[in-house]
């Protein structure tokens, strides 16, 4: 039987803690908030699943993520304004977003290829630098350089996107698409499907040769190299999977909501998402599907609960607000910390270890010098 | 060879890949109908407008209209196929009939003149573009909010 590491499994007992408490408090019926967590899982499980491939290459937690939802709004603003409705224009969305999360995809790799050992906080800038290109495609190149058709997209000044788009035309489509009502909860299958085939694909993946390059990667880089792996490469590679599948995961996502917020939407998503896995009981170098299913059930129970169960405790909801926003934080700080203290216990184990060998090698020639 | 067959591949995934986006331009376009029950004239010849109207499209009700009313729908694709239950006059038994007609690709918005059409008049007849009011201009321009986090004057 698999033996659970207390440390390892702190965060998820913490949340399940929280959420035992806050549930009551909350006062919402069991079938609410069972039908809000399976609207969420269907929202935000494929998302996080992109988070998986570069954590197997020992890349981290991709924060970069953000570059492959920036694609995919760019593409489902395009749509949008060809009138492209239901799920043909989220599968047209979804085929210019592969394109462009390809590209982004490729020059993250690369910078991250030249900041070996840092990418999480290269990527998190990263997703900044990129975010100011978005802008100034969306703010200023659409409606002046890109034509765009409709005043209802187009802000009143004639050229750039207004703040709020409508998905009023595919809304939900994917997820009302063969639903079933059970118990009064409604269960999106066709979106449960997908995220089962991507569950599916990346157990696949991890067997092929590239999965097993990218897992000899992720544990030791020199190691690979000197077995004939091209690391460089392998690395890119695990980063536009990723890019990839965030920006399908983002057009799952939007189609939920219902609208995109065009300049803010992306911003916050990349921070949930890694949040979500990390509450999951996932680290920054392990990472599993069970992780991302346990993430999204107790990361978005305590988004749901706490707002009301603040409100009961202070009578301000905003107090519940503060916290899941906190928690959210918080919880990457802690898995950062655990994660470079741990690093930094094995390295310097490590050292010892070589010490006490050198030691145990040469008492002879320490006594005759 | 092995290259070449990679080449083939490729070339024929991102063909395929075009042909999808080419069917889904086609089979997604998205239009707004507007269905008049409003006298029309074609011709020199006048149309009357009939007593009520129903429109049924995928078995729903999407419009119940009296004289001189307007309903509208939204119809995913190029082809509208409604079922259109006339009732000429008070009291009287209404009629049913399956209409089927291929809409332009480049209107958002198309209006279709109920008695026109069941007159058996050409397209140009019954059908035309929906061309929205312009809307006052808007005196203040949306203010666009970027940066949640933006320091504002007041640090």
């Amino acid at each position: 039987m698999k033996k659970i590491n207390l440390r390892q499994a702190s965060v998820p007992i913490m949340f399940i803690i929280i959420c035992a408490i806050c549930i009551p408090l909350s006062g919402l019926s069991p079938k609410m908030l069972v039908n809000e967590i399976v609207t969420r899982m269907g929202r935000n499980a494929f998302l996080i699943l992109s988070l998986l491939i570069p954590i197997m290459a020992g890349m981290g937690l991709n924060f970069g993520m953000t570059l492959g939802a920036m694609a995919a709004e760019i593409a489902l603003i395009l749509v949008c304004d060809w009138q492209i409705v239901s799920v043909p224009g989220m599968i047209l969305a979804a085929i210019i977003s592969v394109p462009i999360s390809v590209l982004l995809g490729i020059f993250c790799g690369k910078i991250l290829n030249r900041a070996k050992g840092r990418e999480m906080i290269t990527s998190y800038i990263m997703a900044f630098f990129v975010n100011g290109i978005y802008q100034l495609i969306v703010l200023y190149l659409m409606g002046s350089v890109i034509p765009i058709k409709h005043s209802t997209i187009k802000l009143p000044r004639g050229y750039g996107i207004r703040n709020t788009v409508s998905l009023l035309s595919m809304r939900q489509k994917l997820d009302n698409m063969l639903a079933v009502t059970i118990g009064g909860v409604k269960i999106p299958v066709l979106t449960f499907i997908i995220i089962a085939v991507m569950c599916l694909v990346i157990v696949w993946f991890r067997r092929t040769k590239l999965g097993q390059d990218m897992r000899a990667v992720g544990q030791d880089m020199e190691v690979a190299r000197d077995a004939g792996i091209n690391v460089e490469r392998t690395r890119i590679i695990s980063i536009v999977i990723s890019t990839v599948l965030a920006g399908l995961g983002m057009i799952i996502y939007l189609q939920n909501m219902g609208n995109i917020a065009t300049y803010t939407a992306h911003s916050q998503i990349g921070m949930f998402c890694i949040a979500a896995l990390l509450v999951g009981g996932a680290s920054v170098d392990k990472a599993s599907i069970g992780n991302v299913f346990l993430g999204v059930v107790l990361f978005h129970t305590m988004f749901i609960v706490a707002p009301r169960a603040g409100a009961y405790i202070t009578g301000d909801s905003m107090i519940g607000e503060y916290f899941r926003v906190f928690v959210s934080y918080a919880v990457i700080t802690v898995a950062l910390i655990m994660y470079e203290t741990n690093k930094r216990r094995a390295k310097s184990a490590a050292s010892q270890r070589l010490q006490e060998e050198q030691d145990a090698e040469s008492p002879a020639g320490g006594e005759n010098s | 060879m092995k290259n070449k067959r990679q080449f083939l591949f490729r070339a024929l995934a991102i063909i395929l890949i075009l042909a999808l986006a080419a069917v889904m331009f086609v089979i997604g376009r998205g239009h707004t109908v507007y269905f008049d029950n409003k006298d029309a004239e074609y011709d020199g010849k006048e149309y009357e407008a009939f007593y009520k109207v129903v429109v049924i499209k995928d078995k729903e009700k999407v419009a119940k209209l009296e004289s001189d009313d307007r309903g509208m729908t939204d119809l995913m694709g190029q082809t509208l196929t409604v079922t259109v239950e006339i009732t000429d006059e008070k009291g009287g038994e209404s009629h049913a009939h399956k209409v089927s007609m291929p809409v332009p690709y480049s209107m958002d918005g198309i209006v279709i003149n109920v008695p026109a059409l069941m007159a058996g008049l050409p397209a140009e007849a019954y059908m035309s573009e929906f061309v929205p009011i312009a809307a006052e201009e808007e005196d203040e321009d949306e203010e666009v909010v970027i940066d949640e986090f933006e320091i504002s004057d007041d640090v």
